[in-house]
C-alpha cells in the first residue's frame, strides 16, 4: 500500500506555487522548527532513523552530528544531481513540490546552523530548474529566505546550481568540487566534507528526498514518522519503478514494503505473457536479482543488503524476459565507462575494458575465457578507487555474469543472443591483431 | 613519535606522518606512482595499497595516517594481487613501446612490471589512442598513450613552479595530460615534470633519443649556475656528460632545480672546451701543452714586479686557498671580478638567484681569512693605464655566459704587457692573450663551494673531459716549478670567521 507523506500533493498543481503551497500547510512547520532548538531538531532527526536516500543510507542525524564546533561558516548542499540511471523521484520532486524542498531545507540548515545552501541540480533538469529558481524567488518574497526569517533572528540563503551532466558530480565530493568551479572529481576522503568540504568549509550534502522528508519528522515527529518501515530502515521512500511494467512511475511506500506487491499491485504486473527475468533493486549500479530473489524481497536497506545487492536511490528496474542479460549489461557498462572522472587507475582503464570484453562478445567474437575475464577484471575493480563509481561498474558485472552465465556462455559459443537470437552489435574492437594473439 | 610495524619491522615516525611515510622511514619497498614526497597528496595510481591490520578493506598508504600501534604490510597475497592488477590496469592501453621510448631503463611501468607482473593481460581488445608527439615548446615533448594520469606534472606546475600549465583534460579513459591551447611550458623549472614523470609521457628535447641510460653512469655534485648550489647527478659516458638531474636536499634545493642549471653541463663538454694551452707571440699563435704553458708561465711571474691576479666567485675554496697564498708571496694585487653585482640579491622565490657565482661566500671567506681586500676591476685598468700593473693573471669564469662584460673585461685586461687567461671553456676571442691554459670544469674536480646561506657543500671529480685540464691548486704547483707527480689537493679546513651554519 501507497504512504503519501512526500507525494500526498503532487496531483495539486497549485502546490507548486507558495500560495498554493501554504493552503496546504506550507511552511507551517517552518514556524514548528524554529521553536525548536537546533539541538533538538538533531536530536529529532536522529531519533526518527532517517536515512540518507541518495543511495549510500547513511544516518542523517549522525551525518550532521559530525560538524565540529570550530565557528567556520558551515553550507548545506543539496544533491539533487539525480544521475542514476533508473532514478527519477527528486525530478518529480522539483516539479511537483519545490516548495516542500526549500521548506525542508531551511529547517535543516536551522538544525546545522548553516548560512547557505546551494541546490545542485542536474543540468538535463532544466524544466527542475526553472522551477526550484521561480520557488526559491517566492520565499525570499514571502520571507522565508534572507536576513532573519520570520523573526527568528536566524538567516539564510539559498541559490541553484546547474551541474554540467556529469554522473560522477552526483558523488558529493564530486559535487563539491564541481560547485567549486573544478573539474567535477571525487576528492580524497579524510577529509570528510563535514569537516573540510565545500570551499574547504565543513559542508553537509544531503539527497532531495531526504531534506523534504525532516519536514514530515517535524511535523509528525519522530517516533510517528518511524512507525513507517522496519527497526533500521525507517519510514516512507519514493521509488522510481521503470521497466517492464504495465505502470511504471513514483510510488512511495513505507520501506520493508514487498518488491512482490510493488510490482504487481502498484505497479499494475509484468506486460501480459511475460514472466519476470530480473530486478535491478536502486538502481544500475546496485546488483541484479533473479526472479526467484526478487519475489522474496523486501524494499528495505538490511533484506537487500543481505542478498548482496542493494537499495541505493531507490531506482527500481523491472527485466521480463524478452531481455537479453548481455545487452543490458553492455548498456550498464557503457554508462559507467562513459561516466567515469577517470582519477583513479582501476575505474578509468577497468570500465573501457569491462565495456569492450562484452561488447566483443556481442559482436560474435567472444572467447570462452571471457566470461570468467569479466569477473576477475571486475573483482580487481572493486574496493579500490576513490569513490564508489568502480564498484557501480563492477557490482553490475560481476552479479550478471555469476547470475545469468548461460546467456553469456550461449552468446560466446553460438556467437548471437540467447534471448532474441540476434548477434546485437557490429563492432570491431577485436581486430587482426587479437586474432593473431589467439 | 608513533610506533607502527612495517612488514614486521617496527619503526618511529611523527605524529601525522602517513603510511607510506613510514615505509620510506623502514626502507622497505612500496610501489607507487603519483605520490612524491615534494608534492600534495592525490592518490589516484592506486599503487600503494596496504593490509592494515584489523582492517577487512586494503587502504592506499599515501593518504592514510600512522595511528600508534599500528601493523601494516603489503607483502601478504591479498596486497600483491591488488598491486598486480593495478600495474595491469596501468598497463593494458599503454602502447608498450619501449623500444622507442626514451624512458626505458628507467621506467616505473618497467620496473614494477619485472617485481609485479610478468603476468598475461589477458586483454585483446583495441587500445584508446591518443595524442603523440605533443610538441610544448623547446623543451618538452608529450606522449598521452604512455602517460598514466599520475597527476604529479599537474601537481608540479601548480605547487611547485605555481605556473599552472599542465591540466588533464577530458575524462575516463579518454582523459589526457596537456596544456591550454597547447601553451608550451617554458618555465625556468619544466624540465623536473620530465623528472617526476614515472614513465616516458613527457620527455626532455634536450635529452631524447641522445642515449640510452642504460649506457650512462652518473656522480654528484653541485650545481655551478647560482649561488644557491643545488645538489645535482650528472649522468655521461665515455663521449662526454649528456644530462643533470636534481638530488634530493632539503637543506639547499628540496627534489627539485631549475633548467638554467640543467644547461650547464654542456660547457663541461668538448665542443665548449679550451683543449690545450696557446701562447701569443706577437700575434703569432701557439700551441703547446698546459703543463709546460703553466712552467714558462710561472719562470716569468717569477721575474716579474706589478703583478695582478683577478678572481671570480667560479672556483672552489681549496684553488682560491691555494693561489691566494701563492700570490701573496709574489705580492700581487688581488682583484675582484663581478659580474652585475647590483643583482646579485635577486631571487625568483623558488631556486635561481641572480648572483650566478656558485661560491661567492667561498671566495669572500678566503681573502677575508687571508687578510686581502680584494680591489674592483676599475683600479685594475687605471692601474693597467698608468703602468703600474704589467703582468695580469685571470681566472677566469667556467661559465661564460653568466658574464655578460666578457669580452669588454678581456679587452681592457689585454692592455697590460702581459695577460696570463686560465680558463675551462673555449672562445677565439681569448687567443690575444699572451697565454691561454685550459682550466678544469667543476665536473673534474673535487673541492668545497659555500653557498649563499654560507653551506658548505662538496663536488666531486665525476669525469675527464679535457686530460691537460688543470685546477688552480694545481696550476700553482707548476707556476712554482714543481711536478704534479704526487700532487694531492691540500686538505680543505674552512676558515673560522664566518661560524658554522
Amino acid at each position: 500500500m501507497e504512504v503519501k507523506l512526500l507525494t500526498e500533493h503532487y496531483d495539486k498543481p497549485e502546490f507548486k506555487n507558495i500560495e498554493g503551497y501554504k493552503k496546504h500547510g506550507g511552511y507551517e512547520m517552518l514556524k514548528k522548527a524554529f521553536k525548536m532548538k537546533p539541538k533538538e531538531i538533531i536530536e529529532e532527526v536522529k531519533a526518527s532513523g532517517l536515512r540518507g536516500r541518495g543511495g549510500a543510507g547513511f544516518p542523517t542525524g549522525m551525518k550532521w552530528s559530525f560538524l565540529p564546533d570550530n565557528g567556520e561558516t558551515r553550507y548545506l548542499l543539496c544533491n539533487a544531481d539525480e544521475g542514476e540511471p533508473g532514478t527519477f523521484k527528486d525530478r518529480m520532486m522539483m516539479e511537483k513540490a519545490p516548495h516542500q524542498l526549500i521548506e525542508g531545507m531551511i529547517i535543516s540548515a536551522y538544525a546545522v546552523n548553516s548560512t547557505k545552501s546551494y541546490i545542485y541540480i542536474r543540468g538535463e533538469y532544466t524544466q527542475s530548474i526553472r522551477t526550484i529558481e521561480k520557488a526559491i524567488k517566492e520565499a525570499y518574497e514571502a520571507g522565508y529566505l534572507g536576513k532573519n526569517i520570520l523573526g527568528s533572528g536566524f538567516s539564510h540563503d539559498m541559490d541553484v546550481y546547474s551541474g554540467a551532466g556529469a554522473y560522477i558530480c552526483g558523488e558529493e565530493t564530486g559535487l563539491i568540487s564541481s560547485l567549486e568551479g573544478k573539474k567535477g572529481q571525487p576528492k580524497l576522503k579524510p577529509p570528510f566534507p563535514a569537516v573540510q568540504g565545500y570551499l574547504e568549509k565543513p559542508t553537509i550534502v544531503n539527497n532531495v528526498e531526504t531534506l523534504a522528508a525532516v519536514k514530515y519528522i517535524i511535523r509528525d515527529g519522530a517516533a510517528a514518522y518511524k512507525k513507517y518501515g522496519t527497526e533500521k530502515s525507517a519510514g516512507t521512500k519514493l521509488f522510481s519503478v521503470s521497466g517492464d511494467v504495465v505502470k511504471p512511475g513514483n510510488y512511495e511506500v513505507p520501506l520493508g514494503y514487498s518488491l512482490k506487491d510493488l510490482i504487481e499491485k502498484e505497479c499494475g504486473g509484468l506486460k501480459p505473457g511475460r514472466k519476470l527475468k530480473a530486478v535491478i533493486p536502486g538502481g544500475s549500479s546496485a546488483p541484479v536479482l533473479n526472479a526467484e530473489e526478487s519475489y522474496r524481497a523486501t524494499m528495505d536497506y538490511e533484506c537487500l543488503a543481505q542478498m548482496g545487492s542493494m537499495l541505493g536511490s531507490g531506482a527500481v528496474i523491472i527485466i521480463d524476459d524478452s531481455r537479453c542479460m548481455v545487452d543490458l549489461l553492455n548498456v550498464i557498462l557503457h554508462f559507467y565507462h562513459h561516466e567515469s572522472c577517470g582519477q583513479c587507475t582501476p575505474c578509468r582503464e577497468g570500465t573501457g575494458w569491462l565495456e569492450k570484453i562484452v561488447t566483443s562478445i556481442m559482436s560474435g567474437r567472444g572467447r570462452p575465457q571471457d566470461i570468467d575475464l569479466l569477473d576477475t577484471v571486475a573483482q580487481n575493480m572493486k574496493g579500490r578507487t576513490i569513490c564508489a563509481l568502480s564498484d557501480a561498474a563492477a557490482l553490475p558485472t560481476i552479479s550478471f555474469v555469476q547470475k545469468f552465465r548461460d546467456e553469456f556462455e550461449y552468446y560466446v559459443r553460438e556467437g548471437r543472443s540467447k534471448v532474441t537470437g540476434k548477434q546485437l552489435r557490429r563492432h570491431n574492437n577485436r581486430g587482426h591483431h587479437a586474432e593473431m594473439h589467439h | 613519535m608513533l610506533k607502527c610495524t612495517i612488514n614486521g619491522k617496527e619503526v618511529q615516525v611523527k605524529a601525522g606522518a602517513t603510511i607510506i611515510e613510514a615505509y620510506m622511514e623502514a626502507k622497505e619497498n612500496i610501489a607507487h606512482y603519483c605520490w612524491h614526497p615534494g608534492l600534495s597528496i592525490a592518490g589516484v595510481c592506486r599503487m600503494c595499497m596496504v593490509e592494515i591490520e584489523g582492517n577487512p578493506r586494503l587502504q592506499i598508504a599515501c593518504n592514510t595516517k600512522v595511528a600508534e600501534g599500528m601493523k601494516i604490510n603489503n607483502t601478504s597475497a591479498k596486497v600483491k594481487e591488488s598491486v598486480e592488477w593495478t600495474l595491469g590496469f596501468h598497463l593494458i592501453n599503454h602502447p608498450l613501446d619501449c623500444p622507442i621510448c626514451d624512458q626505458a631503463g628507467e621506467c616505473g611501468l618497467q620496473e614494477y612490471y619485472m617485481s609485479y607482473g610478468k603476468y598475461n593481460p589477458g586483454m585483446a581488445e583495441q587500445k584508446v589512442k591518443k595524442n603523440k608527439v605533443v610538441d610544448l615548446g623547446s623543451k618538452i615533448v608529450l606522449d598521452s598513450e604512455r602517460c598514466i594520469l599520475c597527476d604529479r606534472c599537474v601537481r608540479f606546475t601548480s605547487e611547485v613552479s605555481k605556473t599552472n600549465e599542465f591540466g588533464i583534460f577530458n575524462r575516463g579513459d579518454h582523459a589526457e595530460i596537456g596544456t591550454v591551447d597547447g601553451m608550451p611550458v617554458e618555465n625556468n623549472y619544466a624540465l623536473n615534470v620530465v623528472d617526476i614523470c614515472p614513465v616516458g609521457a613527457l620527455t626532455s628535447k634536450d635529452f631524447r633519443f641522445k642515449q640510452r641510460v642504460w649506457y650512462l653512469k652518473e656522480f654528484e655534485t653541485v650545481c655551478n649556475g647560482c649561488s644557491t648550489g643545488c645538489n645535482i647527478k650528472v649522468h655521461f659516458n665515455e663521449n662526454g656528460l649528456y644530462r643533470v638531474k636534481p638530488v634530493h636536499n632539503e637543506a639547499v634545493n628540496g627534489y627539485w632545480m631549475c633548467d638554467q642549471g640543467r644547461d650547464l653541463y654542456k660547457f663541461a663538454n668538448k665542443e665548449f672546451r679550451q683543449i690545450k694551452a696557446t701562447k701569443n707571440e706577437n700575434g703569432h699563435v701557439v700551441t703547446l701543452s698546459a703543463g709546460a704553458a703553466a712552467k714558462e708561465v710561472g719562470a716569468m711571474l717569477n721575474k716579474s714586479s706589478g703583478l695582478a691576479l683577478v678572481l671570480t666567485g667560479q672556483y672552489t675554496s681549496e684553488e682560491y686557498n691555494s693561489i691566494l697564498s701563492y700570490a701573496k708571496n709574489l705580492s700581487a694585487e688581488i682583484y675582484y671580478w663581478k659580474n652585475n653585482p647590483e643583482s646579485w640579491d635577486e631571487f625568483d622565490g623558488i631556486l635561481y638567484r641572480g648572483d650566478h657565482n656558485p661560491n661567492t661566500k667561498g671566495l669572500e671567506l678566503e681573502l677575508s681569512s687571508a687578510g686581502i681586500k680584494a680591489k674592483d676591476l676599475k683600479d685594475l685598468y687605471s692601474a693597467i693605464e698608468s703602468g703600474k700593473v704589467k703582468t695580469v693573471v685571470v681566472a677566469a669564469p667556467e661559465v661564460q655566459k653568466n658574464y655578460e662584460n666578457l669580452e669588454e673585461v678581456f679587452n681592457k685586461l689585454n692592455k697590460a704587457d702581459q695577460l696570463i687567461w686560465l680558463t675551462s671553456g673555449r672562445n677565439d676571442l681569448f687567443e690575444k692573450a699572451n697565454y691561454v691554459i685550459p682550466m678544469k670544469s667543476f665536473t673534474e674536480k673535487k673541492g668545497t663551494f659555500v653557498n649563499h646561506k654560507g653551506i658548505e657543500q662538496k663536488i666531486s671529480k665525476g669525469v675527464t673531459i679535457v686530460s691537460e685540464s688543470l685546477s688552480l691548486s694545481e696550476i700553482v704547483e707548476l707556476f712554482k716549478g714543481n711536478d704534479l707527480v704526487g700532487f694531492n689537493i691540500p686538505t680543505y679546513e674552512r676558515p673560522q670567521l664566518l661560524g658554522g651554519v
